[in-house]
């Protein structure tokens, strides 16, 4: 069995070989009909120009409804768990099959896998007759070189709203296939309850993986053993932190996210990237952005293949602007030096050999200028401010009333409805929720402004659990009888230092950083596992924290130790399991490798129900740190999808109003 | 031991060697007239198939069958099954490559017997099949063609889930012979079949047909060879064409100098073809050399991969080329070092000297010499001689210093397999090529499916291979046949598999299902480890209950689904609701597809389980969803009688009330002050009323639904503002006071552009300090005046600050206000 180093790379590449392999499957030309959704996640593996080599002739976004009989051959995309996909699917063929000019050669590529639910409902439909299902085992797709997304755009819906678990099953499939890979995670651990489901169901795949029949590495044993270059998986549950997903990111990349919305590392922007900054002045919702005239928008892709991009996509938007600067300076000397007539052809050639780089230097630096300014009208605004002042407030934990007036003043200047309820979320999931009289005021007014069937979306928030009435007094919620059943954040904020008053955004020197202030909780958590003289260290630092366990960290405990008080005190299950192998496979691998060190190992830490950029910079500071601290581990950040403040709104914000849209 | 001559048997064609081997003697009764049967063998000396002919005449004896019936044998003859055989004319016999037996019947139906037991899985071909009747089939390793009564061709390519596919058009006429080249062998990739038709061929594939150009036609027989690179063609007069798969180049030609139409055309192997009479052969190698082979009764042929397989009633014979490594070690005359070293170990044998001379002299080529034996001992297939090459190479790998034995070890435990299978009463003569194609895994598969479970036992450990499926077939196998009481068997077959590693009891618990015996099912499903495993045969025997929270266990959501839809449809809604209930991720499931599919579900759950509030926000929705007011106002009428009782939602209630009142009010605002009120917000509402200069209106909505002053206000100057309407701002700022201070007035202004109106604001914002009033006259341009809020102030240093930035006359005017301090402070 392969036991090799996990690389990003390779699992883009794996998924791209197996769609062309799926493609060259359906012979000549065909139409393509594919979920709009996946279409961007492709994108971020195959090129179309591959996809038209590969006899692509068109492409059409199934939710479109508007394949033609221009190709007898037809190949539909979709993923198999969206029903609603697999209905739409079934009517497209049933038309396809009535239209009947020609007879259509009709194929089904299931993402992930094929299910008995999708093929009961073409079945029904009376579409399978004669269809040819094939599945498309994609679940992990690179979106970075240390970030690998399952992409499932509504999973932080169904696992919170719905409590629909597809997701978890699909993240413990994709887990999965990276432990017949790369050998067991030797230890899992992890925090909340559906990372407690997750952890479980792998668990119950490994054991019924040795009871099947059709999993065999040919010549070893039946056993997986442990993994020697995998040291540990890390699950986070999202529904541990909602809070850091709910501020507003404060690196670049987040802010870029805040201000136009990555998808598939891709944004969209006024192609003059002017004027378009609406937020301050936005008029309720009677005339949506983009309704009267359309003006030109252009996709640009932000990914680490751009080195300026990379360079700045996790540093403090505060000290973007220098940082451009400088660059642009240093492009100005590289241009102003450039050898004139005099100088030797040998300086002339190397010149012109560097000038290819320095043009594409260029181009970039002006595209992020540009981007940059943009955001910068967002954050110098006067909204901005205010914005911020309420979320330092609650994360710090002064008195979170204080900012009421901002946030009803907010509300009646009709600032965009996402960005208010984040900050009525994130007040409510720190502060153990709202006192009823507040949120009902809150709540008539988001309604009084924002529309009546807002209702709707305040019903669906408090059944995420992101919009409570609080039970008991805020700071010192009762205590906690069941453990895990909500955050204790008073405690926890001392215990993990979860607000620094000092942070330095030019030269970082906590994780704090990413949000000037409020730390990621989550991330914490992820040093808690492997960071733990850093986090002792700063219990030391602070005098009067009440961190008792804290001397107790060294270098060679494992899981949670010595700060399980803490974590105990957050929400959701606790977990930290071994894997072993049989013991004689892994005795004789000892003796194979030598019991190897950690260094360099793989660490996944997998974010369940998706992951923030902000928090993404974050964890790469924790990677770079760990290089610092001698104790080099390869990061490796897996999740259900990217997802952003905003993201988690949408999830709840009501469809539809009653002017009919 | 009488060893034969390893040369007996070999037969010179052109320049190359075949052998014929005879496998087993005493194949067949010597009644059984295989003239008058339908024969057809599998690929790798798998089973046959017989089904006698009944377009032909027999011979009635007293005590044979009468009745028709395939009939399944072992190729030394073993009888392994017999399938009675009532379901109409065969047209097409054929095997696929995992050795399932297809038969196609006139009709169209096609059969897939999956095991050797009779046990089958039948499929249409359709596309007219039961009109026109199919003529006949021709099969390839992993799918078949047939061709209909109405001359189309249909073809499936994989026997799981077939889709049977009409190829493309051709001209009319009489099909005299037809062939197919198989998708892997074949350009395209796709199956095609070639066809004679008048005096030439065609090649046809999905989407059209080729004439090949072809005129000297008819051609009666057509034959590929077994890797599609080439075809072989009999003419009408009697002539073997052998021509490249895509007919550009032609290779040899051999006159038959028959009159007689020979009843078969194979191929033997890629470098030979073989044209069969009744009890003559023929072997035509490369350049239109040949061999002929007479025989006393009727031979039936049956190609494979690497060679032909000829049955005599007493005889079972394999005829292929003479491997290049036998060759080199047996030919007359050989001098090649391995012949060489074969005979030093005979030489050994005899205590003769001469065999150290026999390896000094091949010293310098030995390691050659050795790898030659060990292949050549694998295409041996009397023991003797593999006995023999085995020793030669084992005692030149002793001579040599450094030498890799894998090779060597590898084919000691490929010879012990071979032989062990080939042994007659399993009867599968594989030959060394067909073994590494077929594959020691499949090999495996082949012994289950005809219950050598001890052998097939035996091979797995010793070639170190999985061993459930072997213990899984045997229990159900025992299931289907035994006796015994449930309780017996469940306990044979346990106490035999326990602790066996990867063991699938749902598949043994299946057949015992299958079999009609439901307990016995239920019993050995409780040993399945695999939940979701369990969950079809859970349903098919009605578990629901069980089934659904096996399913919840396995963590599938797939499966959770799939019995949440089967248990729908056919359980009563209440016994639905209340199979799910207590079982939270169902519950959530059954919500989450609801949501999506069927909002009616949805509202009966929420009323089974009196959850109001979902209910009143389901109704809600539909409310959204509504165009007209009127079925609007219905829908919130229905949604705020379902909370009217309950005394927790009040909230929610008073926001339906609101929704409703709000819906009228707009309703009669459009009526006069025209449309596009409908589906704004309060406020939004407000600001509209506001913008169109209908101030009253607007304030009497903001008392119906009290909202702030506050609010009021600010919608008021963003709508004003919007509107750019100056004066009304202006007229505002004669007011007192403001409940939202005049800040906002003098930023909204400002960032609107106005900073003639935005500067009349400025000496309204009395609670700022004096240099953010300063800042405030100055981004309104106005340093005069931010000078003399310095100058009130007595800020010295402001006014020298704001004198830096001064030009022209506003300098002296600073200047002015500078002095007028600077006495002062003097």
């Amino acid at each position: 069995m392969a036991r090799t180093v996990l690389e990003a790379s390779e699992i883009g590449e794996k998924a791209r070989r197996d769609l062309l392999l799926l493609l060259e499957g359906v012979r000549g030309k065909k139409n393509l009909v594919i979920e709009k959704g996946l279409a961007g996640t492709l994108g971020l593996f195959v090129k179309f120009s591959t996809l038209q080599e590969y006899g692509v002739d068109k492409v059409f976004f199934l939710e479109n409804d508007n394949v033609d009989s221009s190709q007898k051959n037809i190949v539909f995309l979709a993923r198999s768990d969206n029903l609603n996909e697999v209905h739409a699917i079934a009517s497209q063929i049933k038309r396809l099959r009535q239209s009947g000019q020609t007879e259509h050669e009709i194929s089904i590529f299931w993402v992930p896998r094929r299910t008995l639910v999708s093929d009961q409902i073409l079945e029904e439909e009376g579409a399978l007759g004669d269809v040819n299902v094939s599945e498309y085992p994609l679940y992990f797709v690179p979106v970075a070189e240390d970030i690998l997304s399952l992409e499932l755009e509504n999973s932080f819906r169904d696992l919170y709203l719905r409590k629909d678990p597809t997701c978890i099953f699909t993240a413990a499939k994709a887990l999965m296939l990276l432990q017949q890979h790369h050998g067991l995670f030797p230890r899992i651990t992890g925090k909340g309850n559906n990372a407690k489901r997750l952890a479980d169901l792998l668990m119950r795949m490994r054991s019924e993986l040795t009871a099947s029949s059709d999993f065999r590495p040919s010549g070893a044993g039946y056993e997986l053993t442990p993994s020697n270059t995998i040291e540990s998986l890390i699950i986070i549950d999202r529904e541990v932190d909602f809070p850091s997903a709910l501020l507003t990111q404060l690196t670049y990349e987040g802010l870029v996210d805040e201000c136009f919305g990555i998808e598939s590392n891709q944004i969209e922007v006024d192609s003059s990237v002017v004027g378009t900054a609406s937020n301050t002045t936005s008029q309720g919702s009677s005339s949506g952005p983009g309704s009267a005239s359309q003006p030109l928008r252009k996709k640009i892709i932000l990914d680490g293949t751009e080195s300026l991009f990379k360079s700045i996509r996790d540093t403090n938007f505060a000290v973007v602007p220098q940082v451009l600067n400088s660059v642009a300076r240093r492009l100005q000397n590289t241009y102003e030096n450039r050898p004139t007539a005099s100088k030797t052809t040998a300086e002339l050639r190397e010149f012109v050999s560097k000038l290819p780089s320095y043009q594409s230097e260029q181009t970039s630096l002006k595209l992020h200028t540009n981007i940059a300014e943009e955001i910068q009208k967002f954050t110098q605004s006067e909204i901005f401010t205010r914005i911020l002042e309420v979320q330092q407030t609650v994360a710090e934990e002064l008195d979170p009333t204080s900012q009421h007036d901002t946030i009803d003043e907010l509300i009646s200047r009709a600032i965009s409805l996402p960005t208010v309820l984040r900050l009525l979320c994130l007040e409510s999931t720190m502060c153990n929720g709202l006192r009823p009289r507040d949120l009902d005021a809150f709540k008539r007014a988001i309604l009084h402004a924002y529309g009546p069937q807002h209702l709707l979306t305040l019903s669906r928030l408090e059944k995420m659990g992101l919009l409570s009435t609080r039970s008991g007094s805020a700071f010192t919620p009762a205590p906690l009888s069941k453990s895990g059943s909500g955050t204790n954040y008073s405690y926890v904020r001392k215990a993990l230092h979860l607000y620094m008053r000092e942070v330095n955004e030019a030269k970082p020197d906590d994780i704090a950083y990413v949000y000037s202030g409020p730390v990621p909780l989550s991330v914490r958590l992820v040093q808690c596992v492997l960071q733990k003289q850093y986090l002792a260290s700063l219990s030391n630092k602070h005098p009067g924290a009440t961190n008792a366990a804290a001397s107790g960290a060294t270098a060679l405990s494992q899981g949670w130790r010595p700060f399980e008080e803490a974590v105990k005190q957050i929400k959701g299950a606790t977990f930290d399991e071994v894997q072993r192998g049989e013991e004689k496979a892994v005795r004789a691998k000892q003796i194979l490798n030598g019991s190897g060190s950690t260094e360099g190992k793989t660490v996944l830490v997998f974010y369940l129900g998706g992951i923030s950029r902000a928090e993404v910079a974050a964890l790469r500071f924790v990677g770079k740190r760990l290089v610092d601290e001698g104790r080099r581990r390869n990061l490796v950040i897996c999740t259900t999808g990217m997802v952003s403040g905003n993201d988690m709104m949408k999830a709840a914000i009501a469809e539809r109003d009653f002017g009919g849209r | 031991m009488s060893a034969s001559k390893p040369m007996s048997g070999w037969d010179k064609v052109g320049d190359r060697f075949y052998r014929k081997v005879q496998l087993y003697t005493a194949v067949f009764d010597t009644e059984l007239e295989l003239e008058n049967y339908l024969v057809a063998g599998a690929p790798y000396s798998g089973a046959l198939a017989f089904h006698r002919n009944e377009n032909k005449l027999q011979t009635v004896r007293s005590g044979s069958t009468a009745k028709a019936a395939i009939d399944i044998y072992s190729c030394a003859g073993k009888l392994l099954r017999r399938i009675n055989w009532d379901k109409g004319a065969i047209k097409g016999l054929g095997w696929s490559e995992d050795e399932k037996l297809i038969v196609v019947t006139e009709d169209g139906t096609v059969r897939v017997y999956y095991d050797f037991q009779g046990d089958f899985i039948p499929f249409n071909l359709a596309h007219g099949a039961d009109e026109h009747g199919v003529i006949s089939c021709r099969f390839w390793s992993t799918g078949f063609v047939a061709l209909l009564g109405n001359n189309e061709f249909v073809t499936v390519s994989k026997y799981e889930e077939p889709r049977p596919k009409v190829l493309a058009a051709h001209p009319e006429g009489e099909i005299h012979c037809w062939t197919l080249i198989a998708p892997g062998d074949s350009l395209s990739r796709s199956v095609e079949v070639l066809f004679a038709i008048d005096r030439t061929v065609f090649v046809l594939d999905a989407t059209e047909a080729e004439d090949r150009g072809l005129d000297r036609g008819p051609f009666r027989h057509l034959a590929v060879s077994p890797n599609g690179k080439f075809v072989a063609l009999y003419t009408d007069d009697g002539k073997v064409w052998v021509v490249s798969s895509d007919f550009q180049n032609r290779f040899s030609e051999y006159d038959t100098r028959v009159k007689t139409l020979p009843k078969d055309l194979h191929w033997c192997g890629n470098n030979a073809v073989i044209v069969a009479w009744e009890d003559e052969v023929h072997l035509i190698g490369p350049n239109g050399a040949s061999s002929k082979y007479y025989y006393d009764n009727w031979v039936q042929l049956v190609p494979d991969i690497d060679g032909i397989r000829l049955f005599t009633n007493d005889a079972c014979e394999f005829i292929q080329r003479v491997p290049d490594s036998v060759e080199e070690v047996f030919r007359l005359g050989s001098t090649s070092p391995a012949s060489v070293l074969l005979d030093a170990v005979e030489q050994l044998e005899q205590k003769s000297p001469k065999a150290d001379d026999d390896i000094q002299m091949i010293r310098s080529n030995l390691d050659e010499a050795v790898d030659t034996c060990v292949k050549a001992a694998g295409h041996e297939y009397d023991v003797h001689w593999q006995k023999q090459l085995m020793k030669a190479a084992s005692l030149g790998k002793s001579v040599l210093d450094l030498y890799n034995s894998d090779e060597f070890v590898e084919m000691c435990e490929t010879l012990r397999v071979l032989n062990a299978v080939r042994f007659y009463e399993i009867g599968i003569p594989l030959s060394y090529e067909q073994y590494l194609r077929l594959t020691p895994e499949r090999l495996i598969e082949r012994l289950i499916n005809r219950q050598e479970y001890l052998l097939a036992l035996k091979l797995s450990d010793f070639l170190h291979l999985p061993t459930e499926r072997i213990y899984v077939h045997w229990a159900s196998q025992k299931v289907k046949v035994s006796l015994d009481s449930d309780d017996a068997i469940c306990r044979i077959i346990v106490q035999k598999l326990n602790g066996k590693k990867g063991i699938s009891f749902e598949e043994i618990a299946q057949a015992a299902y299958d079999e009609g015996r439901a307990k016995l099912a239920t019993e050995l499903l409780n040993y399945e480890p695999r939940a979701g495993k369990q969950v079809p045969l859970l349903l098919n025997m009605k578990e629901d209950v069980i089934a659904l929270d096996k399913a919840v266990e396995s963590g599938d959501p797939d499966l959770v689904y799939s019995v949440l839809l089967q248990l729908k449809k056919k359980l009563p809604l209440a016994s639905f609701f209340r199979t799910i209930n207590g079982r939270p991720v169902a519950t959530a499931l059954v919500q989450a597809l609801a949501a999506d599919q069927d909002k009616e579900l949805l509202k009966d759950l929420f009323y089974q389980d009196d959850r109001r509030d979902d209910g009143c926000n389901l109704l809600f929705d539909e409310a959204l969803a509504q165009k007209v007011l009127s079925a609007r106002l219905e829908k919130l009428k229905l949604a705020a009688k379902l909370l009217q009782d309950s005394k927790e939602n009040t909230f929610q209630a008073k926001c339906i009330d609101e929704t409703q009142r709000l819906l009228k009010i707009q309703d009669a605002i459009e009526k006069d002050a025209g449309p596009g009120f409908t589906g704004l917000s309060v406020n939004e509402t407000i600001f509209k009323l506001v913008r169109i200069g209908q101030l009253k209106r607007a304030q009497r909505v903001q008392s119906e639904f009290k909202v702030p002053e506050k609010s009021f206000w600010w919608i008021r100057l963003r709508a004003l503002v919007s509107k750019r309407d100056w004066i009304e701002l202006e007229e505002m700022a004669k007011v007192k006071r403001s409940p939202i201070s005049w800040e906002p007035f003098y930023n909204e202004i400002l960032a609107a552009g106005n900073t003639r109106t935005a500067s009349l604001f400025i000496p309204k914002c009395t609670g700022l300090t004096v240099s953010d009033r300063i800042e405030m006259w100055l981004k309104c341009g106005l340093i005069v005046r931010a000078g003399e809020e310095a100058l009130k102030a007595k800020d010295l240093g402001a006014l020298h600050d704001l004198k830096s930035k001064a030009a022209g006359n506003t300098v002296g005017e600073l200047d002015r206000m500078i002095a007028q301090l600077a006495p002062t402070k003097r």
